[in-house]
């Protein structure tokens, strides 16, 4: 049954409404506006603001992994060595100088005066080798850092100025120590049992490195550090560093082109070629040392019987086979339909941003896309062609359906994997393409059941680490390929308690060799990070490597120090005078939506009225 | 009456009790069936031995058997106990009272305007239906209903908070307060409004067509039944009969919606608060889903299935107030 009364149709009081409504926000914008627009005063802090996407998980140097908060770690605190700029290499940090016996056995590092912790403590070796210890004493502290350590007996502090590592046995990745120096102060106060949960959250941090932090907390989106005007490098050039999480690119994307933010870490290459064209912004690709590559599985065993688990297919355990299809991949492609042209093409597994190390294939062995190539290595390895177009084992029968896995969070893995597939297919040999979660890669990894997946690696600046987890003792543990080789496990010991660079270089570039050769992995594409940030206002970044590397989230923090306002630019927060534009819209709307509601109620009674 | 009201009443609450304890148990399994181990994500792409795996593990309580961990899970959950974060390795009880209050703010005022508002449209629309309110509130409800959340809140954050041609952006573009700022103080509780209008705007939006079409199409059923006429027939004004006789029938679906929609307050919102950078309770949850954070995970999901057993708890309750016949 219809209403027995019918309102009239042409009702004025959404108007009547918005009008209001219109009203107290045309009343509050251009009063927002001015305020907003109102230039800083000439005492106004230099407010440097990154954007980033992903959050640190925990301030306290025990405890945290994330690369975020690495960076806040180097922002609060100093490191006995850090890393030079351009390469990497290990330059003084705490320490001015250090030196080494002849054995290898003793290193002495030399500490500099005139240091004091933001109480106003001094720092001193004692210090630095209460840190230490407190690492090589194991329990909670061990679990990040240990591994910088290895071979390392006693760790003194013979005077305030002078630090003393005996080892058992030469270790080459020293001096390379990148763990931050606490004051034993306030930690020696922590049991091991505290620490495991220590938040070392504002205001009781102290720390001795170019910035203070003064607010922030662990899973938090704001962290906000400021200058300190006696660091010892000299004090940098903002006033203030402001991190800024956000849980999604776009609108970081916008913040920075807005101007709340001066510094976006970590976009993808698509927002950095459209934020290329954009006035005031600079975008990189910047590289990174990283490598992805395709890992085969060349042979996953039970480590205790030495008995072959999963279900490899028995041709990519063959090393032959493997090489062949480092002749179907065309890298160029990758690089420029993949990673939108962004990156260089991979070779080895040790980034030629370390050129120290950095192993070039030869011509002659160094893959290029050559798919004839592929198969004529293919015919002589035996995995010849069948009638019906697809290649066979050496015993005639057939290799079957490969199983290559792709990470289902990264596009670029996805990507890559089926590309590989359809490469694969012109050589003859059939795959299946199958996307699954990292977390359940990585099961199917320790239980072999996979012949080939996409993944890839940070490298550190010593390649120690990368090294190791291609060694037989990694297998079930870090390696992912099960890759294992004696000769190359011997090679590996022997950089690692090499006291001699060159002899250094030599053994770890024979090993890539070794690795090339093989092909556990084919790599694919060395890392590339896009960045941006705005250059109308801040200037001076050194990137890493140079040329060609990135800005921030380096290993090491100089450009922190480096950054300095474009001369004659607004730099001030734009932040500042957010709560009275807040006050302002909030009070507008709050007036429309009491305007509003008294003119409902109004012409309510009054229809209400009127049609009686 | 009463006594049958507060047997009816106790049967309610034993339920939930009920429902709650039953997830207890489900939250401890319900984890541990996740691919993924979270010993290898904290310690992937680092130089990590055997020794510092074995003590990550010791530290995690992940050497202990599963009974006991069960055993050690009941115990600490019935103290009050909630344990630590693998990731923040932070209590996850003060990680949660972090994070809730901005979800509560942030889907609680949305989900009361969209209340509001929504109700009064959808009986406006029915009372007039084919107005040109009812076309343009339910054209408009369905247009808004259909837009995913996070994209209504990325063109809301690109009009409002970049700016659109001569108009300049007004509002931030995310995160829940300005750097340096105290939250207690009135500039940071005006600021905290500030960061938070848009947001709440995508929720109250994104939630309004639900209320309003179920109560225009509940308003709709009430509106032929025999008692608004005879209402008319007693000479009642046109408002009267609606607010005193259809709307009151016509309420018992939509508080059956709204009870609900509060119980997954805590947990929705998720891309919201993606969009918008809030650390809420949402956020929290997806970031302990990767690891997978076991303990961090029990907590926000006891937060929710006890916010949604609440709710329902509630909703059965006011059911007993504004529908006699429950009762009885």
């Amino acid at each position: 049954m219809k209403p027995l009364i019918r309102r009239p149709h042409r009702s004025r009081r959404p108007f009547a409404a918005l009008t209001a409504a219109a009203f107290c926000l045309a009343a509050a914008w251009p009063a927002a506006v001015a305020v907003a627009a109102e230039s800083p005063a000439a005492d106004e802090p230099v407010v440097f603001t990154v954007g980033l996407l992903n959050e640190p998980d925990s301030l306290n140097p025990f405890l945290g992994i994330e690369a975020e908060s690495y960076e806040m770690w180097g922002l609060t605190y100093d490191y006995m060595i850090s890393y030079k700029a351009e390469d990497m290499s290990p330059q003084p940090g705490l320490a001015e100088s250090w030196e080494t016996s002849d054995d290898g056995l003793t290193w002495t590092f030399h500490i500099r005066e005139g240091v004091d912790w933001s109480d106003g403590e001094p720092l001193t070796a004692e210090d630095i080798a209460f840190t230490y210890n407190r690492i090589l004493d194991g329990g909670p502290e061990s679990a990040s850092w240990i591994s910088y350590l290895t071979s390392v007996d006693t760790i003194t502090a013979p005077d305030e100025r002078t630090v003393v590592l005996e080892l058992s046995e030469p270790n080459a990745v020293l001096p390379l120590l990148p763990m931050p120096i606490l004051p034993e102060h306030v930690w020696s106060k922590l049991s091991e049992k505290d620490v495991k949960s220590y938040a070392n959250e504002p205001p009781n941090v102290v720390g001795s490195g170019p910035f203070r932090m003064v607010e922030g907390a662990a899973g938090g989106s704001t962290f906000r550090f400021e200058a300190n005007p006696d660091y010892w490098k000299g004090a940098p050039h903002v006033d203030e560093v402001v991190f800024r999480v956000f849980q999604a690119e776009d609108p970081a994307i916008q913040a920075l082109k807005k101007g709340e933010i001066d510094f976006v870490e970590n976009i993808s290459g698509n927002q950095v070629d459209a934020l290329e064209k954009e006035d005031g912004i600079t975008a990189i690709m910047g590289d990174s040392p990283g490598f992805d590559e395709i890992a085969f599985n060349t042979g996953s065993v039970d480590l205790e019987t030495e008995q072959p688990i999963g279900d490899p297919n028995p041709a990519v355990l063959d090393p032959k086979f493997r090489y062949a299809l480092g002749f179907a991949i065309d890298r160029e492609a990758i690089r420029d339909r993949v990673y939108q042209g962004a990156g260089i093409t991979g070779s080895t597994i040790v980034p030629p941003a370390y050129p120290t190390y950095h192993w070039e294939p030869p011509e002659d062995v160094a893959f290029s896309f050559d798919p004839d190539r592929a198969g004529q290595l293919l015919d002589e390895a035996g995995y010849e062609m069948g009638p019906d177009g697809t290649r066979t084992m050496p015993d005639g029968s057939p290799i079957g359906e490969l199983r290559l896995l792709a990470r289902a969070d990264s596009e670029t893995s996805v990507d890559v994997i089926q590309f590989f597939s359809e490469w694969l297919a012109d050589i003859g040999i059939e795959s299946k393409v199958q996307a699954v979660e990292s977390s359940k890669l990585t099961n199917l990894i320790l239980e072999g059941e996979f012949d080939a997946f996409e993944w890839g690696w940070y490298v550190e600046p010593d390649p120690d680490s990368m090294l190791s987890y291609m060694t037989c003792g990694q297998r079930g543990n870090w390696s992912d390929s099960w890759y294992c080789n004696e000769e190359y496990d011997a090679l590996y010991l022997e950089q690692h308690s090499a006291t001699d660079q060159a002899a250094r270089s030599e053994a770890v570039k024979r090993m890539q060799e070794i690795l090339y050769l093989d092909a556990p992995y084919l790599v694919t594409m060395y890392s590339s990070i896009g960045e941006a940030w705005r250059s109308d206002r801040f200037e001076g970044f050194v990137p890493q490597p140079n040329p060609g590397g990135i800005m921030l989230v380096q290993y090491g923090v100089d450009n922190y120090l480096n950054v300095k306002p474009v001369a004659g630019k607004d730099t001030s927060s734009s932040n500042t005078n957010g709560a009275l534009i807040g006050g302002a819209v909030a009070g507008g709307i709050a007036l429309a939506a009491v305007a509003g509601a008294l003119l409902f109620r109004k012409r309510d009674r009054a229809t209400a009225d009127d049609r009686e | 009456m009463n006594q049958l009201g507060t047997r009816y009443v106790l049967g309610k609450v034993a339920g939930s009790l009920g429902s709650l304890a039953f997830m207890l148990v489900v939250n401890f399994f319900l984890f541990r069936v996740l691919p993924g181990d979270p010993v290898r994500t904290l310690a992937r792409n680092r130089l990590v031995s055997q020794q510092q795996i074995d003590e990550l593990t010791r530290t995690l309580g992940l050497d202990q058997s599963l009974p006991q961990q069960f055993l050690t899970y009941l115990q600490n959950t019935f103290t009050g106990e909630l344990g630590l974060s693998f990731r923040y390795r932070q209590p996850v009880a003060d990680l949660i009272l972090d994070r809730l209050w901005p979800t509560l703010v942030l889907v609680g005022t949305g989900t009361l305007l969209a209340t509001m508002i929504g109700l009064w449209i959808g009986v406006r629309s029915a009372w007039n239906r084919g107005s040109r309110f009812d076309k343009v509130s339910t054209g408009s409800s369905l247009t808004v209903y259909a837009m995913p959340e996070w994209w209504l809140g990325l063109m809301l954050l690109a009009v409002f908070s970049v700016g659109v041609g001569p108009l300049p952006g007004i509002f931030p573009t995310g995160g829940l307060i300005s750097p340096g700022v105290d939250p207690t103080s009135l500039e940071g509780v005006l600021d905290q409004a500030w960061h938070l209008a848009l947001p709440v705007l995508t929720v109250t939006l994104a939630y309004l067509a639900d209320f309003s079409l179920i109560m225009r199409s509940s308003l709709l059923d009430e509106m032929g039944a025999d008692y608004l006429m005879t209402a008319r027939a007693k000479g009642l004004r046109d408002t009267r009969v609606r607010r005193e006789h259809a709307v009151p029938n016509a309420l018992l679906p939509s508080v059956t919606l709204v009870a609900l929609n509060l119980g997954f307050v805590v947990a929705g919102a998720i891309t919201i608060e993606t969009v918008f950078s809030i650390p809420g309770l949402g956020l929290l949850t997806t970031e302990a889903l990767e690891v997978p954070d076991f303990p961090l995970l029990q907590g926000t999901f006891l937060v929710f299935s006890a916010a949604v057993i609440a709710a329902n708890l509630v909703a059965n309750l006011l059911y007993a107030v504004i529908d006699p016949r429950v009762r009885s």
